[in-house]
């Protein structure tokens, strides 16, 4: 790409090379202000609140942070968040592949109709989706209540949590691949099939190695929303204390009973985690950028 | 199911199962929930809807909600796209580093968002005091709403705009200058064009997200009724009453009018399209 430096197009006089400038770029003074203006909105919008999550936890110290961590309230929502996230990745996971293969691999009518559907939680808002939920398996509804006679119940439990997860997280890991495996086309598979491949050995050794840094991709961004989900997480799961109550949920219940230090240590848990995520996808965006979809949109 | 219609024979296996995965998830996890929603607002009756609806503090919530998710995502699309341009087109320290924070906000959970955001701009709180010694307040008014909003999509604009400044080809803007353009003239009535489908993208991605919003902006609302009262939390309201029909009633308003903006930024996107030609 051209980097600007006027010595690689035409010969300049000496003297005149600091006042020279590219017609295709700004003047220093207009980038200068062009820089500053998003730093600094940046910093403002985005960093600060970061920042203040990490000072608040700590405002009385360390010490009292890990010791509201150890509470039983504390540790039962990170293992229900971990449980939750747990069903949800894979699940979602495997929803991505198969929906990505199948819409890669075959031609057939209403693909694009199907696509809709698939990006349609992204215009849901989550607690319409929450309500929803609640509707279709609430205990006075037709197959709620059935399941409830069942001793199964989904709504205020654990399935109804993982459901609304997946709703939120439904695109993730399909709009990742689907890109992906569009750019890779169809020729590498049916090589191996025509040399007598099983439909599984041509899963596993040709296309999976082609879309793993894509899957993770996605798998990364999906596990980030399903363990920071509040809203259809807040209709669907009762808040429970001790049962259905997920990180994002106690730390709502802390910050309202004034245990500020408490729900900003647990904040804390999960602001590291999405610092992890941001390391990791960035990671994967600076060593494998050719093996995943070109632009994204989450 | 009527999408397995098969066109092309294909050697290809694993259409049964890829497609009967994929019809089965979403059936159980979005097609038979959004099913249920509109079936309760049937069964409980258009008149009983509308009725729900159309009451004073439900439309100020649902003005409130749409109104400052459009500015909000307005922001977003204005300092979106500067953000983009700075980072596609300038190099400065750190620039890789900051290119990575754009995408907080997707990774920050949304309650560790809202109580962050409320603690920064609570009357004694860092920006809040400073806006106090004004005379002013953020937390709790319409302000901190809309702070929340540009918070939970500002990515998405510098994420849709940002590939695109990277593949405008200098010549254009070269030919530009060189037939007379100045350098603003030019960002004008060239690059902008060229930037402006998918910068509508990243609006609308950032609209939808921001109507729907709960998690960040109830710390920060107040949730007085009539005045910062979003549409999300009168739904959570009516759901903790039992009053699953008012509930399902502002749900389908939601979705109404959600979908309702997001086909006119659709029109306006391929009109957008056909009239620069390409892209």
């Amino acid at each position: 790409m051209f980097d600007g430096s006027p010595e690689d197009h035409i010969p300049v006089p000496a003297a005149r090379t600091s006042a020279w400038r590219p017609v295709t770029q700004e003047s220093p003074l207009v980038r200068a202000v062009l820089i500053a203006v998003a730093l600094g909105g940046l910093a403002i919008l985005v960093v600060a609140p970061l920042i203040v999550v990490f000072a608040e936890a700590l405002a009385k110290g360390a010490g009292e942070a890990l010791r509201s961590l150890a509470k039983p309230e504390a540790l039962s929502a990170i293992r229900l968040t971990l449980i939750v996230a747990a069903i949800t990745v894979p699940l979602n996971a495997i929803f991505g592949i198969a929906a990505a293969w199948t819409i890669t691999k075959f031609d057939f009518r209403g693909k694009a109709f199907l696509i809709t559907l698939i990006d349609l939680p992204f215009s849901i808002s989550p607690v319409v989706a929450g309500l929803a939920l609640v509707l279709l398996f609430g205990t006075n509804s037709l197959i709620g209540g059935w399941l409830v006679a069942q001793n199964f119940p989904i709504i205020f439990a654990l399935p109804g949590i993982v459901l609304a997860s997946i709703f939120v997280t439904f695109p993730f890991v399909a709009r990742e691949l689907i890109p992906v495996m569009i750019e890779q086309g169809r020729a590498e598979e049916e090589a191996a099939l025509t040399l007598g491949a099983s439909g599984w050995r041509v899963f596993l050794t040709v296309t999976l190695p082609n879309i793993k840094w894509a899957l993770l991709y996605g798998v990364l961004l999906c596990n980030a929303r399903a363990m920071g989900e509040f809203g259809a997480v807040a209709v669907v799961s009762g808040k429970i204390r001790g049962q259905t109550a997920t990180m994002p949920i106690t730390i709502e219940m802390m910050y309202n009973e004034y245990f500020s230090v408490a729900a900003f240590s647990l904040a804390t848990v999960l602001a590291l985690l999405g610092l992890l995520t941001l390391a990791l996808k960035t990671l994967l965006e600076w060593r494998h950028a050719d093996q995943l979809a070109a632009t994204r949109r989450h | 199911m009527a999408l397995a219609l098969r066109l092309q024979k294909s050697p290809m296996p694993g259409f049964g199962l890829g497609m009967g995965i994929t019809l089965a998830m979403l059936s159980l996890v979005v097609i038979l929930p959004v099913v249920a929603l509109l079936a309760r607002g049937v069964s409980y009756g258009p008149e009983a809807v509308w009725a729900t609806i159309n009451t004073p503090r439900v439309w100020a919530a649902l003005y409130l909600s749409f109104r400052l998710a459009f500015l909000a995502a307005l922001f977003n699309l204005v300092f979106g796209s500067l953000l983009a341009w700075v980072l596609a087109r300038y190099d400065f320290p750190g620039r890789r580093l900051i290119d990575a924070f754009v995408d907080l906000p997707f990774a920050l959970p949304t309650a560790v968002a809202g109580i962050a955001l409320t603690a920064l701009y609570a009357p004694n709180g860092t920006f809040g005091s400073i806006a106090k010694s004004l005379d002013g307040k953020i937390a709790y008014t319409q302000w901190g709403i809309l702070i929340a909003l540009i918070f939970v999509g500002l990515p998405f604009v510098t994420r849709t705009v940002q590939p695109v400044i990277a593949e405008i080809e200098q010549e254009v803007e070269e030919a530009s200058a060189t037939l007379g353009a100045g350098r603003f003239y030019t960002m004008r009535r060239v690059i902008l064009p060229m930037l402006l489908p998918a910068a509508l993208t990243g609006f609308a991605l950032s609209l939808a997200r921001a109507v729907g919003e709960y998690g960040s902006v109830i710390f920060i609302a107040g949730n007085l009724p009539m005045k910062t009262e979003i549409a999300p939390l009168l739904i959570v309201i009516k759901l903790e009453e039992f009053d699953y029909g008012g509930a399902a009633a502002i749900g389908i308003a939601m979705l109404v009018i959600s979908f309702s903006m997001l086909l006119v930024i659709n029109l306006i996107q391929i009109w957008s399209r056909r009239r620069i030609g390409h892209v």
